[in-house]
């Protein structure tokens, strides 16, 4: 199997067969970041490809330091957050904030009937802005300072929609859990 | 409210930490045109770049050669420059009477020189009577001195005269100026050269229709070489003819034709021709009953053999590879016209003609752990083809007999790679040659 430092070479050369192998080998993870960001498939297939056109672009400026793979998921999760801002960005997010406030919900021990493939489809029930809040600051580790500059909202407003991420996933995650249990009961 | 809210970040975390969803097939075929379409410029814009090198380089090295051929200082008065006060008409500058004081010199000069040629080769001025004016160079004194130092030995003789200084020099030099160039002319009018190039071909668009496009995106080049010996022959000093033999290899990958091996006890028809492969070169036959091809982005694989009769995968075949090869040789025999537009000791040369190309080998075949693995051949492809070539010569003078040559140039083929209507195209080539140059 070539090493990734050969596949690089061969895509930057314009290498076909490198440029179809590097997407072979990564489509799939990068696929499941994007599906994340988005609420619809068709979203997360624009931000794939868009991601993917801006890492064969931008190869000859990856200096091999640090994991290509981070390197890779960095630029698919800048291209969510492009098409967020492309779509939010005529007013401050926390603006028009008028989804009430969630009541807050039981936090439940156990998750274990839950899979990735159900926290996938809970994120991605959430509002977009809430999902963002919630992808930067719970996945990607980022500050609410970072965070506000980010998406262009105010710290609180960042702090506020972590918050009702939360609890709405709390619910879900709740209901997944539950439902999973009585499935499993008969 | 944070330890609960931190317990549900780590569920998400980690478990959408790895988590991998396969793409929707259309995904990739999406973004493929788009980074080919970026890609064109950037190898136009290589391209450009390789071409204003040259042109720098070429500039530079004119710009240094031009240094090199400068004279240091005025070396001699020119035979038309006729001193104030003389008697001669200054629009004859054979008959120019020279200062007095130079007279009897200049005379000596002759004299000397005259009486060390050999006895063939003395003037016969020396019984002319225009000779009674010893102070005076007579145009046919000049014209058969002119003819007689055109030997190579009165050349030698004329060199190791050292007693010729001064504005006398102007006489000598140009008549020895003169006899080195009728020497030159006499001699290197041939040279053989031995050159070789890596050629990178290109292919212009086909038509548009959906096959062609998929032949199209699914094709590259794969770099060439060409190289050879030639001989060319001097007709003026600034034309000349070059021909010889050259061998060239071109190349070309087919991709997403996936390629399994150990189809032998399945072939039921026990035939050679199991896959046809649609390329832009011409229609790849199977001549290994061994391989198994299918092509997994579209229509281009023909086969009586198709995926709901066959299966390879459960057949169990082993995979090869998901390209195919094509490799041409062909040989070729230039004729080439050469104009130097420059001699200096960098010279520059404008290169044009055409060359006649007989295909000599043609194969297809695939890869397996760095091993090629014969697939077939293509069929349909021209056995004679004929490429025009423009390009632009450098050539280093690096002794009097050998040359160091650059040359980069662009050739086009006249008459397409293969017969299929279709698919005729009109491949375009660009290589450096370089290699050496012996005159004789």
């Amino acid at each position: 199997m070539p090493e990734i430092k050969n596949i690089i070479k061969g895509c930057l050369a314009g290498n076909r067969r490198d440029q179809e192998l590097l997407y072979r080998r990564h489509a799939a993870r990068l696929y499941a970041v994007c599906l994340q960001y988005s609420g619809n498939d068709d979203e997360a297939s624009d931000i794939l490809q868009e991601g993917f056109i801006k890492i064969y672009e931008n190869l000859i400026h990856y200096k091999h330091e640090g994991s290509f793979e981070g390197w890779m998921h960095r630029i698919v999760v800048n291209t969510a957050l492009e098409k967020f801002r492309s779509k939010h960005n005529l007013y401050r997010v926390d603006d028009i904030d008028d989804i009430p406030e969630p009541d807050s919900a039981p936090e439940t021990e156990d998750y274990s009937g839950l899979e990735a493939v159900d926290l996938l489809d809970i994120i991605r029930e959430l509002p977009p802005k809430y999902r963002m809040v919630f992808n930067l600051f719970a996945i990607e580790g980022y500050s609410h300072k970072e965070i506000s500059q980010m998406v262009n909202i105010s710290e609180g407003t960042s702090k506020s929609n972590l918050s009702r991420a939360r609890i709405i996933l709390q619910k879900k995650v709740n209901l997944y859990t539950g439902l999973k249990k009585s499935v499993v009961n008969g | 409210m944070v330890e609960k809210g931190a317990n549900i970040d780590l569920l998400f975390r980690n478990g959408l930490k790895d988590y991998e969803v396969l793409p929707p097939a259309e995904a990739w075929n999406a973004i493929l045109p788009v980074i080919r379409k970026r890609q064109r410029p950037v190898i136009f814009l290589r391209s450009a770049a390789l071409i204003a090198v040259l042109l720098s380089i070429s500039f530079l090295a004119y710009k240094w050669s031009e240094q090199l051929s400068e004279p240091s200082d005025t070396q001699f008065l020119a035979l038309d420059q006729a001193p104030a006060g003389s008697q001669g008409s200054s629009a004859d500058p054979v008959l120019t009477r020279r200062p007095t004081a130079a007279k009897r010199q200049t005379t000596a000069i002759r004299n000397n020189l005259v009486q060390n040629l050999p006895a063939s080769a003395k003037p016969a001025s020396q019984s002319n009577p225009v000779q009674s004016d010893p102070d005076m160079i007579t145009e046919p004194d000049y014209m058969n001195l002119r003819s007689d130092m055109m030997a190579p030995a009165n050349i030698q003789t004329l060199k190791n005269t050292s007693f010729i200084s001064g504005n006398e020099k102007t006489i000598y030099k140009d008549l020895y100026d003169y006899g080195i160039e009728e020497q030159e002319k006499k001699t290197d009018k041939w040279s053989l050269t031995a050159m070789a190039s890596p050629t990178y071909y290109m292919r212009p668009e086909l038509n548009n229709s959906e096959i062609s496009n998929q032949i199209a995106s699914s094709e590259q080049p794969k770099l060439s070489y060409s190289g050879g010996v030639g001989f060319s022959y001097k007709i003026s000093k600034k034309l000349s003819i070059q021909s010889g033999l050259y061998y060239s290899s071109i190349g070309n990958q087919v991709d997403d034709i996936f390629s399994f091996a150990g189809f032998r006890p399945f072939d039921l028809s026990k035939g050679d021709h199991n896959f046809e492969v649609m390329t832009s070169s011409g229609k790849i036959y199977t001549e290994n009953p061994d391989v198994f091809l299918i092509d997994m982005s579209g229509d281009r694989v023909m086969t009586k053999y198709t995926n709901d009769v066959f299966d390879p995968l459960k057949a169990k075949l082993s995979y090869v590879n998901n390209s195919l090869f094509q490799s041409f040789s062909y040989l070729e025999l230039p004729v080439i016209l050469r104009y130097k537009l420059i001699d200096k000791s960098i010279d520059f040369n404008l290169i044009g003609g055409l060359s006649y190309n007989l295909l000599v080998s043609n194969s297809v075949h695939t890869v397996i752990d760095g091993n090629k693995y014969n697939v077939g051949k293509t069929a349909g492809l021209n056995p004679f083809m004929v490429s025009s070539s423009l390009g632009m010569g450098m050539e280093y003078n690096i002794s009097e007999k050998i040359s160091l040559n650059l040359e980069p140039t662009f050739r086009y083929f006249i008459n397409p790679f293969n017969n299929i209507q279709s698919f005729g195209s009109h491949p375009y080539s660009f290589g450096v040659f370089s290699g050496l140059s012996y005159k004789f």
